[in-house]
């Protein structure tokens, strides 16, 4: 008995942050790539039970260290109910019926929107600060945020480019979207509008070429088209007016879920101002 | 009927064939120089002539010579192929109904084509797409022809190509199934519905090489189909290596089929249509079917193309789709009318 208490202890100690789980934070499951972002930002290591399926595919960024550790989820109900987590962070557009099940299972769930306007990001920061039980980090992520948007700015400074946001075959976030909304902060001006998109639609080739903004963002460089979405934004006609040096490129993974990542996103904008404005 | 009654009319036929053809090929120039001048951006003709000899602003030009001029280019061929494929299998098969469609062959293109991108293998506008496409369709047209065997009637045609194309169509969706990356699938079945839009010169020089390689070895058969129209007995009496000309004429639709659909996706029905449109006009000669059949494909889907840059709708209406939703009803009618034939069971 005591040999086998020993062996016990001694795997504890080999196993990382298992020296002492703060006694009363919330231990979490998340089940949502953009959750995934929050919970490694904002939770302690311990508090990480697993996160979506999705969480490996290289959106967590470099920050967050190794995130090997953690376990993956597989997506539906069933080990997330073995697992007994005190709260499940979900987003609200992952499948209904595994959230209502898990609902009706006794779980607590909390359920995160995509967030549609900086200030809303902000809040939501705040919202899994207090779910985490880390509200001190949450402020710091904000302040991160502010700090990031002032660079920015900085950047944009006078002048007042007009640029369109572009996206795989052609898509176009419009002026009252998430980006739209991050631009216009910025003081860049979206030609969304000018296009007649508000929430956002499909722009032809045509349409791009004839509104010529100043830039166009996009969300990856490079001449790899993996698909016939990516070939559209290579198309030799697009290509011949903006080059890369007329390309804005910021990750999408920094911007699809404006949450923590946000920060980065907008430094990274600032990065490409300063190589696309000289 | 005299001697001289029946040289005069081979005459009229003649000169009614050469008619049509000719007007026919006007028709495709017009509805050319139409799908050059429409699209999102309104140009007025003379600013579309200028832009295409390289006049005009610089944004004119782009839109004319790089986004529109290798969309009516590809429409152009694509049609022509699929039309000459049409005919080809009609003449060969000397069955009405043949046609690549029917026989799964664009569907298991697309399959090929699919696996490609799936796989991330290469560049969506590498060669490696057409080549998985070609090699996709040969199979199956192959796969059906051995199946069916030489002389079969239209039932067992019909079944073997709808087995070909459910299992094409099988296999894609469970590509897309096992597809991990959300985008991807979303990319596939876009892809899927077939498109012209926003192509550009390199998908020109994709599928052409093997548009025209396919051509040429279906129109070189055209006697060949001629004289098997008397039977495959007769034919061989005329010197027809028949099991020779069946491999010419699936590598030739595959090559063509393939080239296609690897940089539209598919497109389906021009190749069933085309030549029942051009037989009241042609007569029944498959041989000199194949060239106004391929024309009639041309101005199908230069048509086509052009009208679903036309028909308003919230998003763009896919060309393929559209074909489809043309091409269906008409094979309905096909059906109606072969229904005798396909009652009596297998020929």
């Amino acid at each position: 008995m005591r040999r086998q208490l020993a062996f016990l202890v001694a795997v504890m100690a080999l196993l990382p942050g298992s020296i002492a789980p703060a006694a009363n934070l919330p231990r979490l499951v998340s089940m949502n790539v953009c959750t995934d972002q929050l919970v490694l930002r904002l939770a302690d290591p311990e508090q990480i039970l697993g996160l979506s399926k999705f969480s490996r595919d290289g959106w967590q960024g470099p920050a967050v260290g190794d995130i090997s550790r953690y376990p993956v989820l597989s997506g539906g109900a069933e080990d997330v109910l073995l697992i007994k987590p005190d709260i499940v962070v979900a987003s609200a557009f992952d499948k209904r019926s595994t959230r209502e099940l898990l609902k009706a299972k006794g779980l607590r769930l909390a359920e995160l929107a995509v967030p549609r306007t900086l200030d809303e990001a902000r809040q939501q920061i705040r919202e899994a600060g207090d779910i985490t039980g880390h509200p001190d980090r949450a402020a710091k992520e904000i302040a991160r945020l502010d700090a990031a948007l002032a660079r920015a700015r900085g950047a944009v400074a006078e002048r007042h480019y007009r640029v369109l946001p572009l996206s795989r075959r052609g898509w176009v976030a419009g002026s009252d979207s998430f980006v739209g909304s991050l631009l216009s902060e910025t003081g860049l001006r979206s030609a969304a509008g000018d296009l007649g998109f508000t929430f956002g639609g499909f722009a032809s080739l045509e349409a791009i070429v004839n509104l010529r903004p100043d830039f166009i963002v996009v969300s990856q460089a490079g001449d790899y088209a993996r698909d016939d979405g990516q070939a559209f934004l290579l198309h030799p006609a697009l290509e011949r007016f903006y080059p890369l040096e007329k390309r804005i490129v910021i990750p999408e993974r920094m911007t699809e879920c404006g949450g923590v990542m946000l920060a980065d996103a907008l430094d990274a904008l600032t990065a490409e101002l300063k190589r696309v404005g000289r | 009927m005299s001697v001289e009654a029946v040289t005069l009319t081979n005459a009229d036929a003649a000169r009614r064939r050469i008619g049509a053809t000719l007007a026919l090929s006007a028709f495709v120039v017009l509805l050319m120089l139409i799908s050059l001048g429409i699209g999102p951006v309104r140009l007025s003709p003379l600013a579309v002539a200028e832009a295409l000899f390289g006049g005009g602003s610089e944004v004119s030009q782009v839109i004319v010579r790089e986004i529109r001029l290798p969309r009516t280019l590809l429409a152009l061929a694509i049609g022509a192929i699929l039309g000459l494929s049409g005919a080809a299998l009609q003449g060969l098969l000397r069955n009405p109904l043949a046609s690549p469609e029917l026989f799964g062959a664009p569907q298991s293109a697309a399959f090929g084509a699919v696996l490609v991108i799936a796989l991330g293998l290469a560049d969506v506008r590498s060669y490696a797409l057409p080549v998985a496409a070609i090699i996709a369709a040969f199979g199956s047209v192959f796969g059906l022809l051995s199946i069916a065997g030489r002389n079969a009637g239209l039932l067992i045609l019909i079944l073997s190509g709808l087995a070909i194309s459910s299992f094409a169509g099988a296999a894609t969706a469970l590509v897309m199934n096992l597809a991990t990356n959300p985008f991807l699938v979303l990319e596939i079945a876009f892809w899927l519905l077939g498109s012209l839009e926003d192509r550009s010169f390199q998908h020109v020089m994709l599928a052409f090489p093997f548009i025209v390689a396919g051509g040429a070895m279906l129109l070189s058969q055209r006697n060949a189909f001629r004289a098997l129209s008397l039977g495959e007995e007769t034919a061989q009496s005329l010197g027809v290596d028949v099991g020779r000309l069946r491999l010419f004429v699936i590598s030739g639709v595959a090559l063509g089929v393939g080239g296609a659909v690897a940089v539209t996706g598919t497109i389906g029905f021009i190749g069933l249509v085309a030549p029942h449109l051009m037989r009241p006009a042609i007569g029944h000669d498959p041989g000199r079917l194949l060239i106004p059949s391929a024309l009639a494909g041309s101005a199908l889907l230069l048509a086509a193309d052009i009208a679903v840059r036309i028909i308003p709708s919230t998003s763009d209406i896919k060309v393929g789709v559209l074909t489809s939703i043309i091409g269906v009803p008409f094979f309905l009618y096909l059906i109606m009318r072969e229904r005798r034939a396909l009652g009596g069971g297998v020929a």
